[in-house]
């Protein structure tokens, strides 16, 4: 798949349209799912999705090989949200402080068979950006520590790290929305 | 040895697949010790498969259009000749153009004030015959008269569009642009001020009238 995507890359620096096609078909849905998780608006990142395969004709050519081009993209992306969100000024949210928390695995096994979706959409958005960025990588495009420390600028410690307090966050919210009863 | 710690951090890497070599190990290890460490991975892989099952509406081929749309244009870095009949030209073409035409016109003035600055006699009298029929065909204007309206022109304006409305309205370009883009225009005899400003300020590619 990915050598697929470097011959695209190949044409692309060269200035051919068609490949520059092939790869938005290839990769327009993941990344965009990925800007949509981060900004939680759907019109800027239909803007955000075009300024990066803006940016991926553009510079085409500067792309070193030396990463998966997906890899490459995602990183383009997190960083044009990033851009947005310093714009909106809401870089750091909050987490959500949950009075009834329960992270026993058993009231997590009994929310992944409930109503999985809705609590699963509500807890990432507590989660801070960098968290939520770094477990939606993780799950929607199945990346390794390794992938998303490159897409996030950051050392592979970082993202463990993020991972670990991102998934305890989300597992908590997720507990304390059954406990609660959160339909 | 890993820590739980190390381990916990690992776990999602396990629920996606990407996790290999002692890591792997290192964690299918635990969980078979674990019963604790199942069931979060049971749950994270729950996580990730309603994750990856929300349907989620893309731009797609309107995008694509959108994008392949903007290459293009971005890609017009060395345009097309003009053919003789072709008026269709960008505003920042058009200014670029009008400019020039400025400097030709303001040089070929000021040579022409310079008394046998080392010019041959038959060279003073094509500069004087060039010109006049540069005035008469309107780069005079656009160094600046009396303007009865200012305008803005939107950046995507073709000379086309622009010569287009300026007839309709009944107007010419007296002077412009500025550095900020400003045209003067001019009512002609057979214009009227009232109509003119109407159908200037319904046009589309007037992005400010005064």
């Amino acid at each position: 798949m990915d050598s697929d995507h470097k011959f695209l890359m190949t044409r692309i620096a060269g200035g051919d349209k068609q490949a520059l096609a092939a790869l938005y078909r290839a990769l327009e849905r993941p990344v965009y799912r990925f800007i949509v998780s981060r900004l939680n608006d759907p019109h800027e990142a239909n803007d955000i999705l075009h300024e990066v395969f803006m940016d991926v004709w553009r510079s085409a050519d500067r792309f070193e090989g030396r990463s998966k081009v997906q890899t490459w993209i995602f990183g383009i992306a997190y960083r044009k949200s990033i851009d947005v969100m310093r714009k909106r000024g809401r870089m750091d949210l909050t987490d959500e402080s949950f009075d009834m928390v329960d992270d026993s695995p058993d009231a997590v096994t009994c929310l992944a068979a409930g109503q999985e979706a809705d609590h699963v959409r509500h807890c990432l958005e507590t989660l801070k950006d960098d968290h939520k960025s770094a477990i939606t990588l993780a799950f929607y495009q199945d990346m390794t520590y390794g992938e998303i420390a490159e897409v996030a600028g950051v050392p592979e410690g970082t993202i463990k790290t993020r991972i670990f307090h991102a998934k305890k966050l989300l597992l908590r919210c997720l507990s304390g929305r059954v406990e609660r009863g959160v339909a | 040895m890993m820590t739980r710690d190390d381990l916990n951090a690992l776990l999602p890497f396990h629920a996606n697949g990407t996790l290999e070599g002692a890591e792997l190990a290192a964690v299918d290890a635990a969980l078979q010790t674990d019963a604790d460490l199942r069931a979060e991975l049971a749950a994270l892989q729950a996580i990730r498969a309603t994750m990856q099952s929300e349907e989620m509406q893309s731009p797609g081929d309107l995008g694509l259009a959108r994008l392949l749309r903007d290459v293009e244009a971005e890609s017009a870095i060395v345009p097309a000749p003009v053919a003789a009949n072709d008026n269709v030209v960008p505003i920042a073409r058009l200014r670029i153009w009008q400019i020039a035409a400025a400097v030709v016109l303001a040089v070929g003035l000021g040579l022409n004030m310079l008394p046998d600055a080392g010019r041959a006699p038959e060279m003073e009298s094509a500069m004087s015959e060039d010109a006049a029929p540069a005035a008469e065909q309107g780069f005079a204007l656009a160094s600046g008269g009396s303007a009865d309206f200012t305008v803005i022109f939107a950046p995507d304006a073709t000379e086309a569009a622009i010569r287009a409305l300026l007839l309709e309205a009944g107007v010419e370009i007296t002077g412009g642009p500025s550095a900020l883009g400003l045209y003067g225009l001019g009512l002609l005899e057979s214009g009227r001020d009232d109509a003119a400003r109407s159908i200037l300020a319904a046009s589309e590619i007037i992005d400010d009238l005064q």
